[in-house]
């Protein structure tokens, strides 16, 4: 078969040059902030994010706000002794002094033994490993103004954060020192699901509970909502560009009609030439997006997961064959006798 | 002559509103082989709505359009796309030619189109023997914005006949054609009509090219009012 669009399109280069243009700009830009999204999502919530699927506990009692949650310790120890799976754990925003005295922003981390969190004796802490690049290295002494002893660094941990502030790991005892707490805010449960309830506690799932978390969810919102209005946009734009296309284009639809191609056929041409627009114009934000992805700012949070690519640029192209395919209406509706009627094209 | 085609009394009515305009009123004519019939007739008289009936471009409000024995007009539109296709032939007043394509892939689109069954070098080779007929091999690898008139108007003479249709359609096709060049093509047509045995129904409004044809139908209101050949026609 006569490959119409091909031919098309490298008669009328500069035409579907812009509209490719316009693709690779608008995608790449999609594609970026979906990264920044996800980075910002990785860099607000990564300790949880990264947990494997479970279900979350806190006190009904607190107001859907993780840090107002105190579970009563008779209650905690009744779950984590009848769940084999089930960790207890409490976060706070926080403060670590560093041998130079200056006052680094952390989010303590503690936790019940668990497989999920890194063991931490009393005296010691894990950090994460953003804080290797503010000068702390392992065996670093860092104090805290509410902790009586000190903390010894005892190594890094990758990509683990808490609302924007690099998580530190320590041990309950000295989290409860320094907070003036007995009861630990959160109980997690692996591969837990919402169907199993406890008496006094509230069930969140992973991304329920992410949403808890202030700032969260009106920060993906906001970044979320930038992304679907450009995909929806490149949607828009597909259909205006191929809606022009095919005003022009009515005459030819009609002869072509007239002396018998299927309107299938006039279909499939205006599909195959979407696609040879927006493949390459896909391609190449991808890779410059990943070439950004390398050279971004350091303090940059930019995450883009092939899977996220993947599914974005499905998307585009989805969205793309809706917009060319509901522009492309007309050339149903294009009546051979109209272009017949109508002067040269 | 054996007619393949036939139109028996066939009508056509425009309703615009409250308004009816009723402008065939009864066709009935006949189209030898290999033969040119012309249309002829003031603007109005449905000389080209006949002809877009007989081709199956528009329905017939009323009557048959007889086709090897069988009604366009009672056909669905993939039964007429699928003729149009394959056994008829179009020129139209402008030539209409794909602006993307070359004057040899023109005529490739047409041959793909009616679903040829030539191989692809076969499919070249009588690209090239029609080209020749219609003297436009030496402009094969040419875009439509770079042929004259004259030369685009062959081309879409060639691309009509590329599939050795049964039935050629032209309307008004030198319309915009200076006279030298209105008298090359409708000598083309002729000869073409004549060594490939086409039946060829034609309008024009030009006088001078009726000498082309082999009968003449004079229309008017709606109406055919003289047929110099009364064997071939009805009245309505």
């Amino acid at each position: 078969m006569m490959n119409l669009a091909w031919k098309e399109i490298k008669k009328s280069k500069v035409r579907f040059l812009i509209l490719g243009s316009i693709v690779f700009l608008v995608s790449l830009l999609t594609f970026i902030i979906s990264g920044l999204a996800n980075g910002l999502s990785q860099d607000n919530a990564a300790l949880i994010k990264d947990l494997p699927n479970g279900q979350f506990y806190m006190d009904a009692d607190a107001d859907e706000t993780y840090n107002l949650s105190r579970i009563d310790n008779s209650t905690m120890e009744k779950l984590l002794n009848n769940e084999k799976d089930a960790t207890a754990l409490s976060i706070q925003m926080g403060f670590l002094n560093d041998e130079s005295d200056k006052q680094q922003s952390v989010a303590f981390v503690t936790s019940t033994d668990s497989k999920l969190f890194p063991h931490v004796k009393s005296g010691e802490v894990i950090l994460d490993r953003s804080m290797e690049d503010k000068g702390i290295k392992v065996g670093d002494t860092l104090t805290n103004n509410q902790f009586s002893g000190e903390f010894i660094v005892k190594g890094f941990v990758d990509q683990t954060k808490f609302s924007h502030a690099p998580v530190a790991f320590i041990n309950i005892k000295n989290y409860k020192e320094i907070y003036r707490v007995n009861e630990m805010q959160l109980v997690f449960l692996l591969g837990g699901d919402s169907s199993q309830e406890f008496a006094g506690l509230q069930s969140f799932s992973k991304q329920d509970f992410l949403n808890t978390i202030p700032s969260y969810s009106a920060e993906q919102m906001s970044l979320n909502m930038i992304v679907w209005f450009l995909v929806v946009i490149s949607g828009l734009l597909f259909a205006i560009f191929f809606y022009m296309m095919n005003v022009q284009k009515i005459g030819l639809y009609g002869i072509l009609k007239a002396i018998g191609l299927k309107t299938s056929r006039l279909f499939r041409i205006m599909w195959a030439q979407m696609i040879f627009i927006t493949v390459p114009a896909l391609a190449l934000s991808i890779v410059l997006c990943q070439v950004f992805n390398r050279i971004a700012p350091e303090g940059m949070p930019f995450s883009l997961t092939m899977e996220t690519t993947a599914t974005l640029s499905l998307v585009f192209l989805i969205i793309g064959f809706i917009g060319a395919t509901l522009s492309g209406i007309q050339i149903k509706k294009v009546e051979p006798l109209q272009a017949i009627q109508q002067g040269e094209m | 002559m054996m007619s393949i085609f036939t139109i028996d009394k066939v009508k056509k009515t425009f309703t615009n509103g409250e308004v009816k305009e009723e402008v065939l009123k009864g066709i009935n004519l006949s189209l030898a082989e290999g033969e040119i019939t012309a249309l002829v007739g003031a603007s109005g008289s449905g000389k080209s709505t006949l002809l877009t009936i007989a081709a199956g471009l528009q329905p017939a409000s009323d009557g048959q359009v007889l086709f090897e024995g069988k009604n366009i007009n009672a056909m669905n539109q993939e039964q007429i796309r699928q003729i149009r296709a394959s056994e008829f032939g179009f020129v139209f007043q402008f030539a209409h030619l794909v602006p993307f394509l070359t004057v040899e892939e023109q005529l490739m689109l047409m041959l793909d189109v009616s679903d040829s069954t030539l191989k692809k070098t076969e499919q070249k080779r009588e690209v090239n023997r029609v080209l020749q007929l219609v003297g436009m091999d030496h402009r094969k690898n040419a875009y439509p914005p770079s042929l004259s008139g004259g030369e685009k108007q062959r081309v879409a003479i060639a691309r009509a006949i590329i599939h050795q249709p049964k039935v050629l359609f032209a309307d008004e096709p030198t319309a915009s054609l200076d006279s030298k060049r209105s008298k090359d093509v409708m000598a083309l047509i002729r000869e073409l009509t004549k060594t490939l045995n086409i039946t060829t129904l034609i309008v024009t409004h030009d006088e001078e090219m009726l000498s082309y044809a082999d009968h003449i139908i004079k229309m008017s209101d709606g109406l055919i009012l003289q047929n110099e050949n009364p064997e071939l026609v009805g009245r309505a």
